[in-house]
């Protein structure tokens, strides 16, 4: 439907990952971290009716009237790559009731390390895995772990508790990532949180900049050489590579 | 083909076309096939009737004469679909065929009224099938195809059994739509749409759009 104003486009930044990782409370952080200076939006995914945007209300991070659920009828893979036809017209919609919003963050149903958001839904994407999962998970690979724009190590908090030494798998997903950020991410350090709110702004002026270009994680394989995707994918743009754990 | 392809992107995998609501109230796996035949001399022939006729008036209706049309189209399916939920759910997957359609077919769904709520899903499909070239007859199969399809791919995820018994389930579902290709296809007044209610079905697709704990949305 052509509205007779058009919203603005906001900065959509999708958040994906295995179940449990911690996306919504992720979401609720960065919302916490910036809603005193952005405005944002936020679209969750489940498996089953609207429990992630209950949460995410229930946290009084956000106006409950800016975040809502699509539902993705069994396939939250699906929802966010094959066919993302209800998660944007939500966001569009949210756009257009809440003009202008900075940022809209849309939570991917957890699934597992291939599900990736398409460029034809979100501009830039955080894969979200934890300590908890296994100190392995990083070296695994996979679309979101070696090609999402940030990859977060969550819940870095309880490593000493699952035994897993996080410098190890910073360094694993570095390496899997080729350089790509990476962001290891404690909810209870501030540091760490502060970090993350950065990221998001440095997106955000790369996105507003126009230097900042969609980039699909999707179907390539795991391992590839950085010259090589340059002629597809102009990788060199302008948000900072910033790797915070060296 | 692309129009009767699951795989298409216009956001229809959120559909169980009620079955979920359907099991839940009782339905036994073994009446499926009961319920699809039913689906289809009833609210899946009000549906392929509908997108014949918008065929019909996309191929003869004068450009400025063909929102209205349409209008009056849309207000004799809407009488013809009681049920607040199903009417609901048509226009969310009509809305999802038409941005789909916006890219693939540039210009052959006229723009709703500020305000109006989107076009329901026969009416798109309708007007897809002028733009693309799509006889009518075979339109009426892709419906009954569509309508089939889609709740043999949500038993699947149900109620998981041999996936063949549910290709072959849709393969008799669009056998009873058979006979009544003829008909429908031959329509070109939109007040002889076929009124064939399915107050259960209906009903089924009211208690699925408030399922708690639901995979599908409808």
């Amino acid at each position: 439907m052509p509205d007779p104003v058009t919203p603005t486009r906001s900065l959509r930044l999708g958040v994906a990952g295995p179940v449990g990782t911690g996306k919504s409370s992720l979401i609720a952080t960065v919302c916490r971290a910036l809603a005193g200076e952005l405005r944002l939006g936020v679209i969750t995914n489940d498996i089953y009716t609207d429990e992630d945007a209950r949460f995410l209300r229930s946290a009084g991070v956000l106006d409950p009237e800016r975040i809502r659920a699509v539902e993705t009828g069994a396939c939250p893979h699906t929802a966010i790559r094959d066919d993302v036809t209800a998660n944007l017209a939500a966001v569009e919609q949210l756009e257009a009731d809440f003009d202008p919003l900075d940022v809209v963050l849309v939570e991917s149903g957890g699934d597992n390390l291939t599900a990736t958001f398409s460029p034809a839904l979100v501009d830039a994407q955080l894969f979200v895995l934890d300590v908890a999962g296994g100190g392995d998970v990083a070296r695994k690979g996979g679309p979101g772990i070696g090609r999402a724009d940030l990859l977060v190590v969550n819940k870095i908090d309880l490593a000493p508790y699952v035994g897993v030494d996080v410098e190890q798998m910073v360094a694993d997903a570095l390496e899997a990532r080729e350089g790509r950020p990476v962001l290891a991410l404690s909810r209870s350090d501030e540091a760490s949180v502060q970090e993350l709110r950065a990221w998001v702004l440095s997106m955000l002026a790369a996105h507003r900049g126009g230097t900042h270009e969609p980039q699909d994680p999707g179907p390539m394989a795991p391992h590839f050489h950085a010259d090589g995707e340059e002629h597809t994918h102009d990788h060199d743009h302008g948000h900072p590579h910033e790797h915070s754990h060296a | 083909m692309l129009l009767a392809d699951s795989r298409l992107p216009a956001g229809a995998h959120v559909s169980s076309n009620a079955l979920e609501a359907a099991l839940r109230d009782g339905l036994r796996r073994d009446e499926v096939g009961a319920y699809l035949a039913s689906r289809q001399v009833t609210v899946t022939r009000v549906e392929a009737g509908t997108a014949v006729l918008a065929r019909h008036l996309a191929l003869t209706c004068a450009p400025e004469e063909l929102a209205p049309a349409l209008a009056a189209l849309e207000a004799e399916w809407a009488a013809r679909t009681p049920g607040r939920a199903q009417r609901e759910i048509t226009r969310v997957l009509g809305d999802g065929l038409r941005r789909l359609a916006d890219v693939l077919w540039p210009g052959a769904i006229p723009p709703v009224a500020a305000g109006a709520p989107p076009r329901p899903r026969p009416v798109v499909l309708g007007l897809v099938a002028a733009a693309a070239g799509l006889p009518a007859p075979e339109l009426v199969r892709l419906v009954a195809y569509d309508d089939a399809q889609t709740v043999v791919a949500a038993l699947l995820k149900l109620e998981p059994g041999d996936p063949r018994a549910g290709a072959a389930l849709v393969l008799e579902a669009c056998a009873a739509m058979e006979p009544l290709v003829g008909p429908l296809a031959a329509l070109q007044d939109p007040v002889l749409l076929p009124s064939a209610g399915a107050p259960q079905t209906e009903d089924w697709a009211e208690a699925q759009s408030a399922l708690p704990r639901r995979l599908f949305r409808a």
